[in-house]
């Protein structure tokens, strides 16, 4: 009897906040799971380990990126060869497109055809007579300034890249295209036969 | 307190019917809802104007020459003018409707002034109008969040405490319930602390009446703008709505809220972590990275508080007996509660880091933003509205069928406005982001996301065209409604407020129980405490004490103030040096200032973000110690056109800039930028590097030379940029106006320098 009357008694009391009301069992175990979540969060970050924050993990990142990109030809250097060579493979040209697009399209147009800049696909230059000039004028810059040098912006194997493709929009017909300014120069070399002989051996070697 | 003893029991303030109700005094009963109507019909008005701009704005992506290459109607102008309009007028507007209207039943007292509470309305309405006067003007502090001139920031605080927080503290001593409701912790919360962030926000150097430099440059004010600036704004639309849904849904179903221990809970949790949140707007950004990732955690831990206030709503909504099929009022209710639920989810979402690092700076914070303001926010206050038309007018509201199309057409129009918004931003992110089997850029020219993008910003138009004609509808019904209304001391329609609300409000709920569950069981009196304490019974006693509900988030406040933002604000060490980052000379300065009345940190970022697929498109990313001479600095929050950050070093040349700001279609095909040739017919006036240089010697950068050789200096170096103009090609003289005298010298001066410091020679930092 007495048990009872006291449980009766409690319940009214507690009208308001005992009876049925009740957070939520899902609400209370997720909170209760994000709130876990903070601290080995925190930890896991800051303990001091290396490799955990943005800038360490942009490193990282950044490093794997490039040996994607050019782990396979390693760092290249400024050369005429160079140049030629990788205008002949088209993998490499695409390469060479996207930082053109990322960098030169702006003055150049989107396909080449020139813009402040002038006409890269026609057959006449002001600053190039043969095909390493490229190089040097992605390098130093052109035309008091005009032409940006682009060797702290850019890295050499970029600028090579960039430099076969500009020379592969030479011939091509861009959409709009502004008149040619400059001197005609002579069409680019083709690929020495010597090297395209030790490359395609060396491809059959790696087949084998 | 003087009629503080009588609890409003007592004094059966259950609002039956006046006229039987002979004993009671008629003003207890005579409310002032005058000042509902008013702000009201403010609400809608400004919504109508709010939309038109918005409009204005979405069309100037699609269509850049739309308003005629108008300087003051440029999307740069308007963007921020649109915001201010949609949040202080448009909700704002509501807010103060809807908390003038319950004030008053839940004290059961007439609002303590009228006086002050007309003074509130109407200098509310000036404020507006002087914003809608000077952005346009390119009157702008230039910093996100904190857009509008000191001025009008300081107008909304004295505003909001002498007219409105007085009246609100004044009438809520006076109360005769008291026991205060939840809605009530919710707008006392928002009553402090609103003021308090905006305040802060807003210490900054006036120089003149629509003038003023931040006193912290860079990092430092990043931190201001988005920790109490940004975070102002977020309070006004979070806090309020959730009282004004504590108030309104229950009434409106004439049911007791679903969980009062769960109100207690989420109320609680959402003001003391509300303001933790701010910094993860930052992630990725130079801001130390410790901050963001407290900020983010924050972030996360807010989603279940804040889900505890979509689970009241919607339970509370469904004990009712309406149902969505035969109650208007219901349908926007139920509406807003999932919208609130989704945009509160993805705020979760979007403080994770690598969320972030997709979503920042596209489309997608466009989206969440109209997805609370005009899915939660507006169809709350709509719903609310159509509830108190005929409480306000003693009428039946002029067309019902008119409210009911307005309901199709509002939530049409918020899923056309809100989903091409989505999908864009999703397009944007995955198209920066991506990079090919070869680690290449996927879409390496910009220009190629804005493409994405224009079929989605066409059909957003539609949403807001739509939004627009529901608004006018509504508008238009509500004007009706209150041309034929029956003027009558007291309306016939009474709710049972304290019945539903406060069906305990005596003085013994204040005291808890004697007894509890644990009472008669052989367990330690630890457990037993704590057994209490887990029922909230200590919070009884709170909800008889208004200041609770003043001083509690204040301290919060301080609290994230002293231990998260302090020592970010006040320590060195969250900026390492870079040595080679020098002072801005004075016509970069000059052209910093263009930069910021133009708005172009509208749409141009200046942060590169520690992401491959970000610093392959832009350069290096950004560091802390590059913007100490930033005031303020641009970092941005939205990318319509790409970074800044690292657009110096003749990236392009200085006349194709020139160009680009003559005609920018001319250089980039499909570009939404607007010309800004008027800068290049302008001429600079020199005489103002004296204004610049004062201005930032006194926020402490070392400028030690005589005035005269600034100005000189000024002259030589766009001397120096428009040589360079012409000698690659470029013209000596536009019109009038020679180049080396333009302002466009002066702008391009600026983004030639932008982002060079990093990588400059340490020995000295004049130019030859």
């Amino acid at each position: 009897m007495d048990l009872d009357s006291s449980k009766v008694s409690s319940t009214a009391s507690h009208s308001l906040a005992n009876q049925e009301d009740t957070l939520p069992t899902w609400w209370k175990r997720i909170f209760l799971a994000t709130v876990l979540f903070c601290p080995p969060y925190l930890f896991w970050h800051y303990c001091g380990a290396s490799g955990r924050t943005l800038a360490e993990q942009y490193d990282v990142a950044l490093a794997a990126n490039m040996k994607l990109q050019f782990g396979e030809i390693g760092e290249l250097s400024l050369t005429e060869d160079n140049v030629i060579k990788y205008l002949y493979e088209d993998s490499w040209l695409k390469v060479g497109r996207a930082v053109f697009k990322s960098n030169c399209v702006s003055c150049h147009g989107s396909d080449g055809g020139g813009l402040v800049g002038p006409n890269l696909c026609d057959d006449s230059y002001k600053n190039v007579k043969q095909i390493g000039d490229i190089l040097k004028v992605l390098q130093k810059g052109a035309n008091g300034g005009a032409m940006p040098a682009w060797q702290s912006k850019l890295s050499p194997n970029e600028i090579v890249l960039v430099s076969s493709y500009v020379a592969s929009l030479r011939g091509s017909n861009p959409s709009v295209a502004k008149p040619a300014e400059g001197r005609e120069i002579d069409p680019w070399p083709s690929l020495p036969v010597v090297e395209l002989s030790d490359e395609s051996e060396e491809q059959q070697n790696e087949s084998d | 307190m003087a009629s503080g003893m009588n609890s409003g029991a007592d004094l059966g303030v259950g609002i039956s019917d006046c006229e039987t109700d002979s004993l009671a005094p008629i003003d207890s009963y005579d409310y002032d809802d005058s000042i509902v109507r008013k702000f009201a019909g403010a609400m809608l008005l400004w919504g109508i104007v709010a939309t038109l701009i918005g409009l204005g704005v979405a069309h100037l992506l699609v269509i850049p020459k739309m308003f005629g290459g108008s300087e003051s109607l440029s999307f740069a102008r308007l963007r921020p003018l649109h915001s201010s309009v949609a949040l202080y007028a448009f909700l704002g507007n509501g807010v103060f409707a809807a908390i003038y209207y319950s004030l008053q039943r839940l004290c059961a007292v007439r609002i303590w002034s009228s006086v002050l509470a007309q003074l509130h309305f109407w200098s509310w309405q000036a404020i507006i109008v002087t914003a809608i006067w000077t952005l346009p003007k390119g009157f702008s502090q230039g910093r996100s969040s904190a857009e509008l001139i000191q001025p009008i920031n300081l107008a909304i605080v004295l505003v909001w405490i002498l007219f409105f927080g007085v009246n609100y503290w004044m009438t809520l001593r006076r109360r005769r319930v008291q026991r205060i409701y939840v809605s009530l912790w919710f707008y006392t919360a928002t009553l402090v602390t609103v003021p308090v962030l905006l305040t802060i926000t807003n210490i900054v150097l006036p120089v003149s009446w629509v003038k003023s430099y931040p006193l912290l440059a860079g990092v430092h004010d990043a931190v201001v703008q988005w920790c109490y600036g940004q975070m102002s704004n977020y309070y006004l639309l979070l806090m309020p709505f959730l009282g004004m849904m504590y108030f309104f849904i229950p009434l409106f179903t004439g049911k007791p809220i679903h969980s009062h221990r769960l109100a207690v809970t989420h109320f609680w949790a959402l003001a003391i972590l509300i303001l933790w949140t701010g910094p993860h707007h930052l992630n990725y950004t130079a801001a130390p990275e410790w901050l963001a990732s407290v900020g983010m955690l924050a972030g996360l831990l807010m989603w279940m508080p804040l889900w505890g206030g979509l689970i009241n709503g919607w339970k509370t909504l469904r004990s009712g007996e309406a149902r969505f099929s035969d109650s208007l009022v219901y349908r926007f209710f139920a509406c807003s509660l999932i919208f609130y639920g989704i945009t509160t989810f993805e705020s979760a979402v979007l403080s994770m880091k690598s969320v972030s690092a997709l979503t920042q700076y596209s489309d997608w914070t466009i989206a969440h933003l109209h997805n609370g303001m005009m899915g939660w926010n507006g169809m709350l206050a709509f719903g609310i509205i159509y509830w108190l038309v005929p409480r306000l007018f003693n009428v039946n509201l002029w067309s019902q069928r008119a409210a009911a199309m307005h309901f199709w057409i509002a939530l049409v129009g918020v899923l056309l406005s809100v989903i091409p918004l989505y999908l864009s931003g999703f397009t944007q992110s995955m198209m920066w982001n991506s990079l090919d089997e070869l680690g290449n850029l996927g879409y390496p020219d910009f220009i190629e996301s804005i493409e994405a993008s224009r079929m989605m910003w066409w059909i957003r138009i539609l949403g807001g065209l739509l939004y627009l004609v529901g608004l006018i509808l509504m508008t238009a019904n509500f004007a009706l409604t209150w041309l034929f209304r029956v003027k009558e001391s007291c309306s016939t329609l009474k709710d049972s407020v304290e019945d539903i609300l406060l069906p305990d409000s005596s003085s013994s709920y204040q005291q808890s129980p004697a007894s509890g569950p644990l009472d008669n069981v052989p367990v330690l009196d630890t457990a037993r405490s704590l057994e209490k304490w887990s029922h909230l019974e200590w919070h009884r006693d709170w909800e008889f004490k208004p200041s609770r509900f003043v001083i509690l988030p204040i301290l919060g406040l301080l609290i994230v103030s002293v231990v998260q933002l302090m020592p970010v604000l006040f320590s060195r060490a969250s900026v390492p040096k870079i040595a080679s980052a020098k002072p801005y000379t004075p016509l970069e300065l000059l052209g910093r200032e263009l930069y910021l009345e133009q708005g172009c940190y509208q749409c141009h970022t200046q942060i590169v973000r520690p992401l491959v697929a970000e610093t392959k498109r832009y350069g290096d990313y950004s560091r802390a110690g590059e913007f100490v001479y930033d005031f303020p600095p641009f970092w941005g929050k939205r990318r319509i056109g790409p970074d800044l950050a690292r657009e110096g070093g003749n990236k392009q040349t200085s006349l194709w800039h020139w160009r680009h700001l003559d005609n920018p279609v001319s250089l980039v095909e499909g570009t939404v930028m607007p010309s800004y040739s008027h800068l290049l017919d302008a001429e600079i006036d020199f005489e103002k590097v004296t204004n610049a240089i004062r201005a930032a010697k006194l926020v402490g950068v070392a400028y030690d030379e005589e005035m005269e050789v600034y100005v000189q200096d000024a002259r030589d170096q766009a001397e120096r940029v428009a040589a360079d103009i012409v000698s690659t090609g470029g013209s000596i003289q536009r019109g009038d106006v020679l180049t080396l005298e333009s302002q466009g010298v002066a702008l391009i001066a600026y983004l030639q320098r932008l982002g060079t410091d990093l990588n400059a020679p340490v020995t000295d930092g004049k130019e030859p």
